[in-house]
């Protein structure tokens, strides 16, 4: 057996997954876990915030911020009642979230499975919408946007990304504005679960204690076993971006300690590109990830808490990097951060360190698929983004050095990189 | 399950974990607090966690931690009442899935058992730059609490409520006595946790025999005189105080409001109180998440919970600046409408279903058994699975449950909101 090919059948060993299409074109995965006694079921859409405009049978519509958001609120009212009431009944727990590129209903559960997953599929497979229940969800979800309005992190974030992105609707908090939410309609709802939450653009995964054939025999009783009429839909993408139109930005918070972000636009990362995936995921470790002599001098040198951490964001049509932290020099720290990436360019990533990365990303992949919730979730998600976990395992493993550090030559590049920083209210007058 | 005892005051229970991916050590000292020596003990996991004997430098000790497959090590300290337990715990993947065929597990045992028993001394005190660095890791994350103000908002209320009890010993230390802690009062406060507490050792899918022999061959060189568990106690009942602070720039007021029972006599069962705080204001069935976040529309988030040992509940919400006083009527409408109103069989039996499932999910993840069995330790209880837990939320009624609500007087309301005229 080849090396190749004894990795592959570890990776498959661990993930266990198996999946099926349905007529319909909905994808169905299942984590079958012996011995486990929940379930946890994922039923998802590649809807997210980002998509803000596109084509349904020929007409053009163009969507507020925050309508996937507020969409998901609204999918837990039908006619008959609120699904919650519904859950209650079975004893599931149910929730659901919105993301940059998908929207996720899910619900964990013990007894009563044939019936949480028909609450499930019923709740998202027949929309209900009216001006009277809009207008209540707006009181709700204007407290929950100033929730995140208090969020120095979620500030941060939404600061970097109209720093990078001149036209991408990631600049939009996912959740909206209160004034961007109030213009939604029960017509304007409609067309989004008309285009996008058909079957053919969703995922059902399911983990626990399942079989594929118990969540198939489900999605029949729900209908999407059969063709599914199509809508003609096309999704329009913003204009392609210009150089970085702001390189710096700074705002003041009730905060004590100054706040900061160095976040580096990079080119799409195509669906299905798992390599491109991985690099990028990767990347924030290897420049100052906790085994880095530059996190160890940041640390000790009290520059930077140990939630200092960078992270990618990749959703339709755009990618970045970002560096977040509180610090009390934070330019300082964003300069050394800067330094060590062209370090890197110059001389190479060390070897060991790339190494015990790929170790590390490795073991955090296997936990991932050891909880009920995390494997269905993240399975869903792998898919929804063209990939399987398996995959993964397998770029993980067969991804070199020479690779990241060519991959490197033309990423975190100072060009397409900006800066945020929050300062504390008092301190300063904001600089733009 | 097994529990058995090693020495007096140590114990070591094993716990199956045959389905899991991961295999999971952890040890749990707790000890009483003392306010003399909080800061120590706050700044003490900090220092732990970056090293030991075998391998005292941080950075060495992540990359040994990387090539196990990045096993997770924590060091932390948290509370049982008056008590507080200092904590360290592994969790790693079994060694079938190491890609090299490396034997992990044992590995992770001399690791975890490492940190907490053989620290990296310098003349038999903590290295003094590892301590200098970890006091300013602690003072920058006592300065960030108000960074977050929902929790910046439940301590301040918190404060207010306990004032000088041993149960409102902070957790996180205090800003002004980091100064005086050294290494020297450092290393006094781990000896003196090490001779007192009572050790817990969980074991779930490593070598339980080793992990005892290798726990008494360290306890060997340590002088113990572990000491009873904290009794419980409560705050006296008083007439509601108010406190309200503005902040320039808040977006959203955060209402936290505190409850006492006044009494440490005749604690509920935790069963009850699980079931009272479902009611209430603890799932998405509950009175507060029904009545006040979805009817009224006056909340984003907002949420009921108890503390047994201290005879504490707490309402924690989100609320629009200049609806404060509307939400907190609110909710105190909501607590007396479950006091002498009806409740009905169905949103009961609503929250037992939602228990019940909670329960049957315990044994699905390493940490909720752990936390299941470790709970009932910490209780005093006689060790029972899960599955005894759910014939004892079957029991529970109506009456038991308003009898427990009913307990709770109204204490301390802690308001920060923006400032007046700014929004």
């Amino acid at each position: 057996m080849s090396e190749l090919e004894r990795i592959r059948e570890k990776a498959a060993a661990a993930v266990n997954c198996t999946g099926t299409t349905l007529p319909s074109g909905l994808r169905v995965l299942c984590r079958t876990m012996p011995g486990y006694s929940t379930v946890h079921a994922m039923y998802a859409t590649a809807f997210g915030s980002v998509n803000r405009a596109f084509v349904l049978d020929g007409k053009q519509i163009d969507l507020p911020a925050g309508t996937a958001h507020f969409l998901e609120h609204k999918m837990f009212e039908s006619e008959q009642g609120d699904a919650f009431d519904f859950y209650a009944k079975t004893g599931a727990s149910a929730n659901a979230f919105t993301s940059y590129d998908r929207t996720c209903y899910i619900f964990s559960a013990t007894q009563k499975i044939d019936e949480n997953l028909d609450i499930l599929l019923g709740m998202v497979g027949k929309p209900w919408f009216t001006q009277q229940t809009i207008a209540k969800e707006q009181g709700i979800i204007g407290q929950e946007i100033k929730m995140y309005d208090d969020s120095p992190d979620w500030r941060l974030l939404t600061a970097l990304f109209r720093c990078l992105y001149q036209y991408h609707p990631i600049r939009d908090d996912i959740a909206g504005t209160v004034e961007s939410i109030a213009t939604l309609t029960p017509e304007l709802l409609y067309a989004c679960t008309d285009a996008y939450y058909r079957p053919s653009n969703m995922v059902l995964s399911v983990a626990g204690n399942i079989t594929l054939a118990r969540a198939v025999a489900a999605c029949q009783r729900a209908g999407l076993d059969k063709p599914w009429p199509e809508h003609r839909v096309q999704t329009l993408l913003p204009p392609p971006e210009g150089p970085v139109q702001q390189k710096e930005v700074a705002f003041t918070m009730p905060v004590n300690k100054p706040c900061f972000a160095l976040g580096y636009r990079e080119a799409p990362i195509p669906r299905g590109d798992t390599r491109r995936e991985v690099i990028c995921d990767m990347l924030p470790d290897l420049v100052c990830g906790g085994l880095t002599d530059l996190y160890r001098r940041l640390y000790d040198e009290a520059m930077v808490n140990p939630e200092f951490s960078g992270d990618y964001i990749s959703a339709g049509g755009c990618c970045a990097i970002a560096f977040t932290g509180e610090s009390e020099e934070p330019r300082k720290v964003a300069d050394l951060v800067r330094a060590e990436i062209a370090r890197l360019r110059r001389e190479g990533i060390e070897e060991e360190l790339f190494t015990l990365v790929k170790n590390q990303m490795y073991g955090e992949l296997l936990a991932d698929v050891e909880g009920v919730e995390d494997a269905a979730e993240e399975i869903g998600a792998a898919y929804l983004k063209g990939r399987s976990l398996t995959d993964e395992i397998e770029v993980l493993a067969t991804l070199t050095l020479e690779e990241v550090n060519q991959a490197l030559q033309t990423m975190l590049l100072e060009e397409n990189s900006a800066y945020v920083e929050i300062r504390p209210t008092g301190t300063d007058e904001e600089e733009s | 399950m097994e529990r058995r005892q090693l020495a007096p005051g140590v114990f070591l229970t094993t716990l199956e974990a045959e389905k899991f991916n991961r295999c999971r050590i952890t040890i749990h000292l707790r000890y009483p607090a003392l306010r003399k020596s909080a800061t120590d003990a706050a700044v003490l996991p900090l220092v732990l966690e970056r090293g030991y004997a075998q391998c005292p430098d941080m950075t060495a000790l992540s990359r040994r931690l990387a090539r196990l497959y990045g096993a997770d090590l924590g060091v932390d300290v948290g509370s049982a009442g008056v008590d507080r337990i200092l904590s360290a715990d592994i969790c790693g993947i079994k060694d079938r899935f190491a890609l090299g065929g490396e034997n992990l597990t044992a590995a992770y045992a001399d690791i975890v058992l490492g940190i907490l028993f053989d620290p990296y001394l310098v003349d038999g005190l903590f290295d003094p730059e590892a301590v200098r660095i970890e006091k300013e890791t602690l003072a920058r994350r006592l300065q960030a609490e108000y960074n977050n103000k929902r929790l910046y908002c439940v301590r301040q209320a918190r404060r207010r409520f306990y004032g000088d009890s041993p149960a409102g010993i902070e957790l996180g230390g205090y800003l002004k006595d980091l100064p005086a802690v050294t290494p020297a009062t450092l290393k006094a406060e781990y000896d003196r946790i090490l001779s007192v507490a009572s050790i817990d050792v969980m074991v779930q899918g490593a070598d339980a025999g080793r992990v005892a022999e290798m726990l008494l061959d360290k306890l060997a060189r340590v002088k113990r005189a572990p000491v009873r568990f904290a009794s419980p106690l409560a705050m006296p009942i008083t007439q509601p105080r108010h406190f309200r602070e503005e902040i320039p720039g808040l977006t959203q007021a955060k209402l936290c409001m505190l409850f006492t029972t006044g009494t440490p006599e005749d604690l509920p069962s935790i069963t009850v109180l699980r079931m009272a705080m479902s009611l209430f204001g603890g799932s998405a069935t509950s009175r507060l998440f029904r009545n006040v976040r979805e009817k009224q529309s006056l909340c984003y988030y907002c949420g009921a919970s108890a503390l047994r040992a201290t005879g504490v509940m707490m309402v924690d919400s989100g609320v629009e600046p200049g609806r404060e006083d509307q939400a907190e009527a609110a909710i105190l409408k909501e607590l007396e409408a479950l006091c002498t109103g009806p409740i009905t069989t169905e949103e009961l039996d609503d929250c037992r279903r939602s228990l019940l499932s909670t329960l049957d999910a315990l044994g699905d993840s390493l940490g909720g058994l752990e936390s299941w069995y470790y709970g009932q330790i910490l209780r005093d209880e006689a060790l029972a699975p899960p599955e005894y837990g759910k014939v004892l939320f079957n029991a529970v009624t109506v009456e038991e449950v308003r009898e427990v609500l009913q307990s709770y007087h109204y204490s301390v309301c802690y308001a920060v909101t923006a400032k007046e005229g700014a929004q």
